[in-house]
């Protein structure tokens, strides 16, 4: 029976909570405290141990970019948007930052549970996606490599479908992917060549 | 309580101790809980402990205040709670409701709770994942039931389980830990069925259940549903020996002897976990008090405790609670009961009890388990020791 990821256990997890003293952070601390983190409040700066904690709750009503230890938008954990006013700024500003979640002001007994779940899940789909797409990246750019291997195998006899086939069944010999094989093969190319020159020159 | 001018005025100390004894301070407190329904049972067991608990606070000498229980019927019907306990805190001055038995119940009242900043003490096992400041468990969450149930089924039984339930948050939530706890142990969960609250029908059920041939059932019906399966599965043991309890176990974190009346010998063998199981013992006094059941004792130790916050500051509301939860412990049929004030859940025992004849005999007991309602400190290898290692095909 296949199922939906199962809820992560949050025990021990760390949260920071980027907001001044106030009773919204009060709530937000004894929920995170109940469910079984280490929770800390901080203002006006995160400090540089947050880097490693595994949730950020930060103030979108008096927020701004200096207050984080990473460039904009690329917070390396899930955050949450705490949001006060729905000030159309504000909300561009929380944009800006690509919270996971936002829970609104003031809060109560509720909320922050289901934050987190979603903030974490938000988090991943996004981190999974930008690794697929830089990774994809790679292999469009990798294209001319491996025309440019294929034609040096093709060189060595038979034609283009052949010598692609020769690739693959390389590429699955070193166990690589088929850019990598044709990154090797290319070199290869270029080395014998050079060795050709450099034997016909002495 | 003997008083007069005579015995006030022997000595300063006896005038303050008569002020004191005589004037008790009168707190109304709300009462909750449904006279019938489906599972009425519970909930008369749950209504006689908080009786009894008021009854010997306000005859003890020695108590400063006295209980005054405003009381409402919501007769089992899940759209009554929250208007009645609105009733309860809108025309007394009552600031603490004990009361409800279902999950769906509690969670319709707390809105009600906190707009009026009032508190509910919640005394029956539930499904966990919830720490509301404006309530009090004082029965068991998850880590006192399901898990310690589960740890001890698993290597007795196997680790395949059938789950059934009533169709509300409490099946739901407690079959959903059941599923990751069964797979943490290796095992499948070979079938997920419930039914309405109160449907009797059970008949396609048991059909499910003889032919997947689960290690165990858990089951998570209530009231007059849970009777006719329990009924029901007797009758397949009787057919089939794997159905029997010894080989593959009907297993509950809420069924207690309140509902052993109505569910008779098909009961006998099944499996149960709870904080509180009723003995007999032979050398207790015959003239003390026990509770029947963990019902019973739990709302009985809601309103001891509540007392005793009470005591400590007449006006006590939901926001003095972790304060007064953190500098205390309480006696109550649990024994010294400590409540976290973070979560506001109790400590309480773990046994596990195996249902014979009207009563449960002892499986297994663990003292003062500490609550843990999000599961946050749950470990698999602690739980279910080590995987064996299995063989790749």
């Amino acid at each position: 029976m296949s199922r939906a990821a199962r809820i992560p256990n949050l025990g021990g997890a760390k949260a920071y909570v980027l907001h001044r003293p106030h009773a919204t952070v009060t709530a937000i601390l004894r929920q995170l405290t109940a469910i079984g983190l280490d929770a800390t409040e901080c203002w006006p700066e995160l400090p540089a141990e947050a880097l490693a904690a595994d949730f950020v709750f930060f103030d979108v009503d008096l927020g701004f970019d200096q207050q984080f230890p990473w460039p904009a938008g690329e917070a390396p954990m899930p955050t949450i948007a705490l949001i006060g006013s729905e000030a159309p700024g504000r909300i561009e500003w929380a944009l800006s930052q690509n919270a996971d979640a936002q829970l609104l002001k003031p809060v109560g007994n509720s909320g922050v549970y289901s934050a987190l779940l979603i903030a974490r899940q938000a988090f991943e789909a996004r981190r999974r996606l930008a690794n697929e797409i830089a990774s994809l990246r790679e292999r469009v750019a990798e294209r001319q490599t491996i025309v440019r291997a294929v034609a040096a195998l093709a060189a060595e006899g038979g034609d283009d479908e052949r010598a692609y086939a020769q690739l693959r069944a390389l590429a699955m010999t070193w166990q690589i992917s088929i850019e990598e094989a044709a990154r090797r093969i290319v070199a290869m190319t270029r080395q014998g060549k050079e060795d050709d020159d450099r034997t016909r020159r002495a | 309580m003997p008083r007069g001018p005579r015995r006030a005025s022997a000595t300063a100390a006896g005038h303050s101790l008569f002020w004191k004894r005589g004037v008790k301070r009168k707190i109304e407190i709300g009462l909750l809980y449904a006279r019938s329904g489906s599972y009425r049972l519970i909930a008369e067991a749950c209504r006689s402990g908080a009786l009894r608990a008021i009854a010997e606070v306000n005859s003890d000498p020695r108590s400063e205040i006295e209980l005054a229980a405003i009381e409402r019927d919501p007769a089992g019907n899940i759209d009554r709670y929250a208007s009645l306990c609105d009733e309860i805190l809108r025309t007394s001055s009552a600031r603490h409701v004990i009361g409800c038995v279902t999950s769906w119940s509690r969670k319709e009242t707390i809105p009600v709770l906190e707009k009026a900043g009032a508190t509910l003490w919640y005394a029956c096992p539930y499904e966990g994942f919830e720490a509301n400041e404006h309530v009090v468990y004082m029965h068991a969450c998850p880590n006192q039931h399901l898990v310690p149930l589960l740890a001890h089924v698993v290597p007795q039984h196997g680790a395949n389980g059938f789950l059934v339930g009533s169709n509300y948050i409490w099946g739901w939530e407690t079959n959903r830990v059941a599923r990751d706890l069964i797979d943490d142990a290796g095992g499948k969960v070979l079938g997920e069925r419930y039914l309405p609250i109160g449907e009797t029908g059970i008949g396609r059920l048991i059909d499910e259940i003889r032919s997947t041939r689960p290690d165990f059932v858990l089951n998570n019906l209530i009231g007059t549903s849970s009777y006719a399966f329990i009924d029901a599965y007797a009758a397949l043991g009787r057919n089939d020996p794997h159905f029997l309890p010894d080989r593959c176990p009907l297993l509950s974190c809420n069924l207690t002897e309140c509902e052993l009346p109505a569910i008779g010998e098909a009961g006998r063998g099944h499996l149960s976990a709870g904080p509180f199981f009723s003995r007999q013992s032979q050398d207790a006094d015959p003239a003390a008090w026990t509770p029947g059941n963990s019902f019973e004792a739990a709302t009985y130790a809601s309103v001891k405790v509540l007392a005793k916050v009470l005591s400590i500051n007449p006006n006590a509301g939901f926001a003095d609670l972790p304060a007064i939860f953190a500098a205390n412990s309480f006696d109550t049929p649990f024994g010294q009961t400590s409540i976290d004030p973070r979560t506001q859940h109790a400590t309480l025992p773990v046994e596990i009890g195996r249902i014979a004849g009207m009563g449960f005999e002892r499986v297994s007991r663990v003292e003062r388990v500490a609550p843990d309602p999000y599961l946050s400190h749950y470990d698999k290898t602690e739980t279910f020791g080590r995987p064996r290692l299995k063989v790749v095909s």
